[in-house]
């Protein structure tokens, strides 16, 4: 009897805080159309009293979302079996209102401004021919930098990754402490963008393709500790059980019994990130990574059209062909 | 002489899993030892305990008069190199040649940087020859059937050169015939080098062909020891329950 009790005034809980948060939501989303059309503001302690008289009125309607969650069919009063329709169609139609008016959708705007982009469209498809081996190199230099930014990459990530394998690090203090702390870095460095670290790495050796294979490089190594350390997690703990008992030391059994099974898929992921890589290494270029994506930041900026086609072909040109090879070349290692 | 003797061994996983409940066994040298007993009966712990990559809870194992269960690294990795084991997945590393499967039995004689030497070759294909396999050496594992890996895991045991060798239910990934060829290689090792087996099997036609002794294990506490040929109707329904039947492999 207790344990019911217990549920039912959780029931009665989460029922409120539904039907409450509702009551706030409406609220505060009229509020916000109030103050668009009459551009004026309302005090908030107002819309908080008012959305709080809104829901002490659903208290006394049956079937609101939070009471039907528990509900039984039988037991709902038929003039009001649809209220918790109309509130939810309600919430969807004022989201979309609220929505509309804070992206500022302009649907004039797309359909009668395309004019301006006439020339840039223009550019596009007839693009300088006589910037096209200058571009040429700049995206061989582009293509070298992501290059040498998975290189330095690779080995810190491999030996790193070993460090943040649950399976091997799991069996000490020390260990766990290792993998938790390699864990959090290298999740904290992933979610920086690779522009921000170019930026800090552009104020730190100077604007050029060192900086960007330094922002590259940096992301990289954290990516590829994740991938090569869940594929280390992922391997047949057979081979390892039986080079143990052999009498092998633990680096002879990381040598002999996980490296040759993570090899092919090690590879892989490492080229799927030179891939990954080359694309991020224009973006990079943008903020002063140099190579192409400098040269395509600085055209746009004369509004030099001809030449930005030029740019976002070769870009477009490069990024196809790294795609095709080196899926076909993970295809090729992951599958023996 | 014995080479295992196990002294009042216990293993909890955890509060509630006791796998091995008060074990007592002595194991003598030259003895083909055949473990009996229902899966989770135990078998697999009580021989992963004696080289330990189980750590028992309790109790005492000695392996030729060494200490195994408080041995220092070093010491258990010496005790290890002593002691041969063969899996019932025969895990083998499947990306390596075959020669080089082989020649990882002899790790324990290596540092990280040493490469093999000549003679470790020229043993490691004799140890393949032996299990007849010489004409594999250079193909990679994952090419082979089940039989053919099991007999490069013990040409990888032989180049231990084992005193004893474990064996988790060596043939319960094969075939009946391949079972039984996989068993005789077992046999001649026994017979010919002197090598001791203890080895889980869940046939007890193959126990009688090959063992010299039967220790059947249920719940994890030994439940008989003696001959194959003393395990009656009566023995075996008390170590597999009152409904099993003997079902006979040829």
């Amino acid at each position: 009897m207790a344990k019911n009790k217990k549920v039912h005034s959780k029931q009665r809980f989460i029922t409120n805080i539904l039907d409450y948060s509702i009551s706030l939501y409406i609220g505060t989303t009229i509020a916000f159309l109030y103050n668009y059309w009459s551009e004026t503001t309302i005090n908030p302690w107002l819309v908080f009293g008012l959305s709080t008289l809104l829901y002490l009125i659903l208290i006394f309607i049956p079937n609101t979302p939070g009471k039907s969650l528990y509900t039984e069919k039988e037991s709902r009063i038929k003039f009001f079996s649809q209220v918790y329709h109309y509130i939810y169609s309600a919430l969807i139609a004022l989201t979309i209102v609220v929505g509309w008016i804070m992206v500022e959708i302009s649907p004039v705007e797309f359909f009668t401004g395309m004019d301006g982009t006439r020339n840039i469209v223009r550019g596009l498809f007839t693009p300088d021919k006589t910037i096209f081996w200058r571009m040429v190199s700049e995206l061989i230099k582009t293509i070298y930098l992501a290059l040498m930014a998975t290189i330095f990459a690779v080995p810190i990530a491999f030996l790193l990754s070993f460090l943040a394998a649950s399976n091997l690090m799991n069996k000490t203090w020390l260990g766990r402490t290792v993998y938790a702390v390699i864990r959090t870095i290298s999740t904290i460095i992933r979610s920086i963008e690779a522009i921000v670290w170019a930026i800090i790495f552009a104020v730190w050796v100077g604007i050029g393709p060192f900086a960007g294979m330094l922002a590259l490089m940096i992301h990289s190594i954290a990516a590829l500790v994740k991938l090569y350390s869940e594929q280390i997690e992922n391997i047949d703990q057979g081979p390892v059980e039986a080079i143990t008992s052999t009498g092998a030391s633990t680096l002879q059994v990381w040598r002999y019994a996980v490296i040759p099974q993570i090899i092919n898929p090690f590879l892989a992921f490492t080229i799927y990130r030179w891939d990954i890589n080359v694309r991020m290494a224009t973006i990079v270029g943008f903020v002063g990574g140099g190579g192409i994506g400098l040269q395509l930041f600085q055209k746009q900026q004369m509004t030099d059209w001809n030449g930005v086609g030029t740019i976002v072909w070769l870009i477009a040109l490069a990024v196809w062909i790294m795609d095709m090879v080196s899926a076909e070349i993970r295809k090729k290692l992951l599958s023996n | 002489m014995s080479i295992i003797e196990i002294n009042k061994l216990n293993k909890f996983y955890d509060e509630a899993t006791h796998a091995l409940k008060d074990v007592d066994l002595t194991i003598k040298e030259g003895e083909f030892l055949i473990l009996l007993g229902l899966s989770g009966s135990g078998k697999s712990t009580l021989l992963r305990c004696l080289n330990r990559l189980i750590e028992p809870t309790s109790g005492g194992i000695t392996f030729l008069g060494k200490d195994v269960v408080t041995a220092s690294p070093t010491d258990l990795k010496s005790i290890r190199s002593d002691i041969a084991m063969i899996f019932q997945q025969f895990n083998l590393v499947k990306n390596l040649t075959v020669l080089t499967n082989v020649l990882t039995g002899s790790l324990s004689k290596h540092t990280f940087f040493s490469r093999w030497t000549k003679e470790e070759k020229e043993t490691a294909l004799k140890n393949l020859k032996r299990v007849g396999l010489q004409d594999y050496a250079y193909r990679k594992v994952r090419n082979l059937s089940g039989g053919q890996q099991q007999r490069v895991a013990i040409a990888r045991a032989l180049m231990q050169k084992p005193k004893l060798i474990l064996a988790d239910e060596p043939v319960a990934s094969l075939d009946p015939a391949t079972a039984d060829s996989v068993m005789n290689y077992l046999g001649t090792l026994n017979r010919e080098d002197g090598i001791t087996v203890v080895c889980s099997l869940h046939f007890l036609s193959l126990a009688r062909k090959y063992g010299t002794r039967v220790v059947a294990l249920k719940d994890g506490k030994i439940k008989f020891s003696g001959t194959p040929n003393e395990i009656d109707d009566a023995k075996f329904k008390e170590i597999y329950g009152e409904d099993a039947e003997e079902v006979e492999i040829r």
